[in-house]
């Protein structure tokens, strides 16, 4: 009997199994965010490009979407076209990314070859992405006018998508 | 009618499995021959019955019988023929049902193959192989039985758009089946090894092959994982560290670090017990595997979306999990003999750093692939690690490994001297340096490529030197190692051609109208129509692109966006030109066809298309290395290396 295979082994397997097993039963793309319903977390970040800083409490009075996404995040490419189109036509709405794990190069390549017209912030120890509880890039919050969030959105956003929950921001 | 047949057949597969595991491992305690006999029986029965219900249920396919409730869930009339005899594997219940056909394939081939071989070894096997049979011919029969009756309707909804997008989608399952089902033989072999406590000369060769057939099936499996992402997905790379895809190279990785450990062992007689592990590894991955892709608890776009068999898997997973341990800890110190390494600079000390860095690359991916579970359990929210983490941990590793094909070949079993080590690595350093210089000359600048250039030219040199080393007889001779250096070869241009393609690719994203052109690299892009077709099955939306170089027209592109009736969003699909060099690739974002306006991606990558030719190439290196040698050449062989059974005795 060899006794550090039976532990390291024995070990190893309970870890394993209880990890899944915990993960059994739920849809990862249906997590619901604990923070519906609450005020939006507070951050102030710097803007990609301009240097500008951005404080989120700044912005109460008008509906926010804040759209968390990554350069390395292949649905992101996806969805950028529908958030410059849609920061275009809605009136009075803030659209501001927030992107995480990345590097402020490759977000202004990005942004120079598929557009920006709204500010993108770079959280560079991805705080704010964990007090918002970002599980995967893309995820997309939406606040009200008092800076309380009304819905979250996981995975690349459709036209419908986003115009569906911007309304909900904007009862 | 059909339904109650494949039930029927599918009920009585469990009873044969079930009662062969038993008389397998009655026969293995008391050492009957007879009792093997009847296991054996028992084996080549679940085997016929699993290729009777495959057969049943494509008879219901075809005939288009909407009361077998897997024809009714993936059947339709509307979808060409070849889409319905390949949905076998479109979906959850009829996957796991192909997975029952190949297991039995598995089993009887490794039966009948061993049939006057290793009796002592053998009931163990095959009371293991049909222990596994019975929990998927369980899986078939209860929680994913595709043939349940139900009320008939006129038509079904016919398979996943993804399988009907592409060609490639026909034979990438197939082959990762074979891949992750074959590992279930080398596992039955080792499990075999441990309950006789022992592990003799001649008893590696079934161990090795079948370790080396799935691992061949495995590789190309990827491989065409990888290139169906790259032709169908258009955002133009080729890996995404996705949580299946991470699934499918798990297995790859401990079984590719067992066929090294695998040559120490028949060499040095050492690492039996570590060699037996990593075999073992390899199986319990392949349904860690089946678990991610089948429960529904990782967000990907190969996920089966019903979740009802997760926790069926998760208990097998627990069950083999534990008898793998069970069986490890009472029997590895019985493996294990008194050969030793001499020293660590030598070729075998070389196996192990390169057995090290597999485990290494093993559990980074496993922790990162988990990482959203992990957090989970301790956090109570999911959050996953990423690109990033995979590309940081893996880079190095990656780099590393490619230094060891070259490093390792070269120097000498046993003790290498001072003398030998400095002449083994100073002609392929300079060849390796004479390539990375031609890559900095040709415009690399990214430090890990060129390192990557460097290792992979020095790689190449030591892998031809040695492929060839004693002239054209070694093929026939030295069958097995010649195909080694095949795959090593083939490694090689692998890992360059990633390295190349992932950081040299230029990208433009252009809206242009009808007529309208933009150039990229070399190649002039025209936009010239955009068209509506409709097909049977799927409405698509082509933009037609002339491409031209300095004047010359080279091809026409048809990127595409596809609507299936059955998929809320369409799935786009780009368009490829491929060449030895480079590859242009197009990719529609958005499109109109009333307007005839397009925005198009382009991507120039190069060197993407020896991806696929080089691990190709390794497939055929491992075929070269598994066909079996002739008796002559098995006795030159056997020269050099450990007598039979002399260390383990």
């Amino acid at each position: 009997m060899n006794r550090t295979v039976l532990i390291v082994g024995a070990a190893i397997t309970l870890a394993l199994v209880a990890v899944l097993f915990v993960g059994l039963g739920k849809d990862p793309a249906e997590i619901k965010s604990p923070l519906i319903g609450k005020p939006a977390p507070e951050f102030a970040l710097k803007a990609v490009g301009t240097g500008q800083t951005i404080d989120i409490a700044a912005l109460r009075g008008k509906p926010v979407v804040l759209n968390f996404w990554a350069t390395w995040c292949v649905p992101c490419y996806q969805e950028h076209p529908v958030l410059v189109q849609n920061a275009q036509i809605i009136p009075n709405v803030q659209f501001i990314g927030v992107v995480f794990n990345d590097t402020e190069d490759k977000i202004n390549a990005f942004l120079r070859e598929r557009g920006s017209v709204y500010p993108t912030l770079l959280d560079e120890q991805g705080k704010t992405a964990i007090a918002y509880g970002v599980g995967g890039v893309p995820e997309t919050y939406f606040l009200n006018r008092q800076g309380v969030i009304v819905a979250k959105f996981t995975g690349p956003m459709t036209t419908e998508i986003l115009q569906s929950n911007v309304a909900k921001a904007l009862q | 009618m059909t339904a109650a047949l494949g039930r029927f057949i599918v009920l009585a597969s469990v009873f044969v499995s079930a009662a062969g595991s038993i008389v397998a491992f009655a026969a293995g305690r008391k050492r009957s021959l007879d009792g093997l006999q009847m296991a054996r029986r028992f084996a080549y029965a679940f085997a016929a019955l699993m290729a009777l219900a495959t057969l049943v249920m494509e008879y219901a396919l075809l005939t288009h019988d909407f009361s077998v409730g897997y024809v009714a869930h993936v059947g339709s009339r509307e979808v060409p023929t070849w889409v319905t005899i390949v949905s076998l594997w479109s979906s959850l219940e009829g996957s796991i049902l192909f997975w029952g056909l190949v297991l039995g394939a598995y089993i009887a081939g490794a039966t009948w193959l061993t049939r006057n071989q290793h009796s002592d070894y053998m009931p163990y096997a095959i009371g293991t192989w049909l222990g596994c049979a019975t929990f998927f011919s369980f899986l078939i029969a209860g929680p994913a039985n595709p043939f349940l009756t139900v009320p008939a309707a006129p038509d079904g909804p016919g398979p996943n758009a993804l399988l009907q997008n592409h060609m490639l989608m026909i034979i990438h399952p197939p082959f990762l089946y074979l891949g992750y089902v074959g590992m279930t033989i080398p596992f039955g072999f080792a499990c075999a090894a441990l309950l006789r406590g022992r592990l003799g000369h001649s008893f590696l060769r079934p161990l090795r092959s079948s370790l080396l057939l799935a691992w061949i099936f495995l590789t190309i499996a990827i491989m065409l994982g990888g290139w169906w992402a790259y032709e169908v997905l258009g955002w133009g790379g080729y890996w995404a560290w996705d949580p299946v895809e991470n699934a499918s190279l798990l297995p790859w990785l401990t079984a590719t670090a067992a066929l090294h450990s695998a040559v120490v062992m028949e060499r040095r007689g050492v690492l039996k017990g570590w060699t037996v592990t990593l075999v073992q590894g390899s199986f319990l991955l392949t349904i860690l595997g089946t678990f991610m892709t089948r429960s529904g608890v990782f967000n990907s776009v190969h996920s089966f979306t019903q979740s009802a068999i997760g926790p069926t898997i998760l208990v097998f997973l627990a069950a083999t999990l534990l008898y793998s341990v069970v069986l490890l800890a009472l029997r590895i110190n019985s493996l294990e003999s008194d050969g030793r390494i001499e020293s660590p600079v030598s070729r075998e000390g070389m196996f192990l750093v390169n057995n090290l860095l597999f485990v290494l690359l093993t559990f980074t991916v496993l922790i990162g692939t988990l990482f959203p579970l992990i957090n989970e359990a301790f956090k109570g929210r999911q959050m996953s690690v990423g690109r990033p983490y995979f590309d940081s941990m893996v880079v190095p590793v990656g780099t590393a490994l490619l230094f060891l094909i070259g490093v390792g070949p070269a120097l000498p079993w046993g003790r290498a001297t001072k003398q030998q080590v400095i002449r083994s690595l100073l002609l392929p350093f300079i060849s390796g340096a004479v390539v990375a210089i031609i890559g900095f000359i040709a415009g690399v600048r990214n430090p890990w490529t060129i390192l990557t250039l460097l290792f992979g030219g020095y790689a190449a040199f030591v892998t031809f030197n040695e492929m060839f080393r004693g002239g054209p007889k070694v093929v026939r001779r030295g069958r097995r190692r010649f195909g080694a250096y095949v795959v090593h070869a083939g490694a090689v241009i692998v890992l360059v051609s990633i390295a190349v393609s992932s950081t040299m690719r230029t990208s433009k994203e252009v809206r242009m109208t009808r007529g309208q052109a933009a150039n990229i690299g070399p190649y002039t892009v025209t936009f010239i129509a955009a068209e509506d077709r409709t097909e049977p099955h799927r409405q698509s939306t082509i933009a037609r692109f002339a491409i031209t170089s300095n004047g010359k027209p080279v091809t026409t592109l048809e990127p595409r966006m596809n609507q299936y009736a059955t998929m809320r969003e369409p799935i786009g699909t780009p368009d490829v030109h491929s060449t030895l060099t480079r590859d242009l690739y197009l990719s529609i974002m958005n499109i109109d066809p009333g307007t005839q306006t397009v925005s198009v991606m382009m991507l120039i990558t190069p060197m993407v298309s020896w991806i696929w030719i080089a691990v190709f190439m390794m497939g055929i290196g491992g075929v070269i290395a598994l066909i079996p040698l002739r008796r002559a050449a098995i006795v030159s062989e056997a020269k050099d290396s450990v007598p039979e059974d002399a260390v383990t005795a």
